[in-house]
């Protein structure tokens, strides 16, 4: 058992001198060793553009806040154009932010990513609904809970009520009946849910 | 001459018996080791490891004959942190199949062989991240600290990211879908309204886009209103 510490098994590797990317010299290669030796290369890359003394990631806690701030004022801007009624660049600025928080390194903290997302993603669907966008608002709410289930009822409410709007109301309840197990006693959600309770009772009826 | 001869039968006896017993433990027992080493392993081969070693064992001379023969750091340490990360995934899904796996040994339900392969990807991985540890020091003084912190938001941060993707996929399909559903209840509402002749009921949509007409016939009359309020409130109330 402690032999098998102390072997591997040799890959067909190859660097290229010049780019320094790592690929495989065999043509029988495996889809996973390709993936893999692509996700290598693209870490590679982006720890050369580190300005860390030893060439290693920092460690997660004290973020670059470059980033930070640049997101939080693509986050304003889109909730100025929101107010203003420009609904279209809101959705725009919000998209900006989101490509932005997701392309932080893989090395910040992912509490923080989900953080921002899940802030973002809440305002676009807010954006899409102010369209009557109800699919891709439905999405999006859905994609800010999936990165943020407690102290999200915005997103929770977003997604009941997109799915409310496109008539799936089975599909309604069942969400904010969830919703309801992370934040009990929130206003605008039961109210929703009385809504979604009414409209599936007026379809039995019919 | 009488004694020995009297004596040859418990000796013989003797052997016989210890003999054979120590021919049965010693074959019982290498027939336990081999299979114990024959048991499948939990994980299968360890992708990123190999690359790292292989990387490391590069042969100088068949890699660039006239550039720097030598693997550089930052592709080392590249690995390095790609070979972490995959042992974040491994111990998490150690961590996350213990209890279960336990509760169900205890049960009679899953076979000793299970446990003898789960002991195994355990003792393994306390080996594989000691190493990482000590390659991580050997680059830089205190990343083996630094490491594994690094790994984990990494082993996060690419969960995160596939569930966002995985979800924003949906969204051209419930588009079309919703498009057509939209189409369909125009048609129907429209269907309706031509049967109804004129003024049926006034239709508190003036000045909005057709696309509110079908909401209206799925809510209903006081619903919509209600909700064009809610939707006021939400508004105001956003971060």
């Amino acid at each position: 058992m402690a032999a098998e510490a102390d072997i591997f098994t040799l890959l067909p590797l190859h660097l290229d001198p010049t780019t320094k990317a790592v690929s495989s010299s065999s043509s029988s290669t495996s889809a996973a060793l390709t993936t893999e030796l692509t996700a290598l290369n693209l870490l590679h890359r982006s720890l050369l553009s580190l300005d860390t003394p030893n060439g290693v990631p920092p460690p997660p806690v004290p973020v670059n806040p470059k980033r930070s701030a640049q997101i939080g004022k693509l986050r304003e801007t889109g909730n100025a154009s929101f107010r203003k009624g420009a609904h279209g660049d809101a959705i725009r600025m919000y998209s900006l932010g989101i490509d932005m928080a997701l392309g932080r390194p893989g090395w910040e903290p992912s509490g923080l990513v989900r953080e921002e997302v899940s802030g973002l993603y809440a305002n676009r669907a807010q954006a899409h609904m102010a369209l009557q966008h109800w699919a891709e608002g439905a999405v999006d709410a859905e994609s800010s809970v999936e990165m943020k289930r407690v102290g999200n009822a915005k997103g929770w409410w977003r997604r009941g009520r997109c799915l409310f709007e496109m008539g799936r109301l089975e599909e309604a309840r069942e969400w904010v009946g969830q919703a309801l197990e992370f934040e009990a006693g929130e206003q605008d959600l039961v109210g929703l849910m009385r809504e979604v309770e009414a409209a599936v009772e007026r379809r039995a009826r019919q | 001459m009488v004694n020995w001869l009297s004596l040859v039968v418990p000796f013989a006896y003797l052997t016989i018996l210890l003999g054979s017993l120590y021919t049965f433990s010693h074959l019982y027992r290498a027939r336990k080791l081999s299979k114990a080493a024959s048991l499948e392993p939990w994980f299968p081969p360890h992708l990123q490891r190999n690359i790292y070693l292989t990387l490391l064992h590069l042969d100088p001379s068949e890699s660039g004959e006239g550039g720097p023969s030598k693997v550089p750091d930052s592709v080392l340490k590249a690995a390095l942190l790609r070979r972490a990360t995959e042992d974040i995934h491994r111990v998490l899904q150690l961590q996350n199949a213990k209890p279960a796996l336990q509760s169900l040994l205890q049960r009679g339900s899953v076979g000793d062989d299970l446990w003898q392969r789960f002991l195994r990807a355990e003792k393994e991985i306390q080996e594989e991240i000691k190493d990482v540890v000590a390659e991580a020091n050997a680059f830089a003084p205190g990343w083996g600290q630094l490491i594994f912190q690094t790994a984990n938001e990494m082993a996060q941060n690419a969960l995160l990211r596939k569930r966002v993707e995985e979800i924003q996929a949906q969204v051209t399909a419930e588009k079309e879908w919703w498009e057509k559903k939209k189409a369909g209840i125009q048609a129907d509402f429209m269907k309706e309204l031509d049967e109804d002749s004129k003024a049926t009921q006034p239709v508190p949509t003036t000045g909005r886009g057709s696309d509110d007409d079908a909401v209206l016939v799925e809510g209903g009359g006081p619903t919509a209103a209600q909700q064009q309020g809610s939707m006021k409130k939400r508004k105001k109330g956003k971060n």
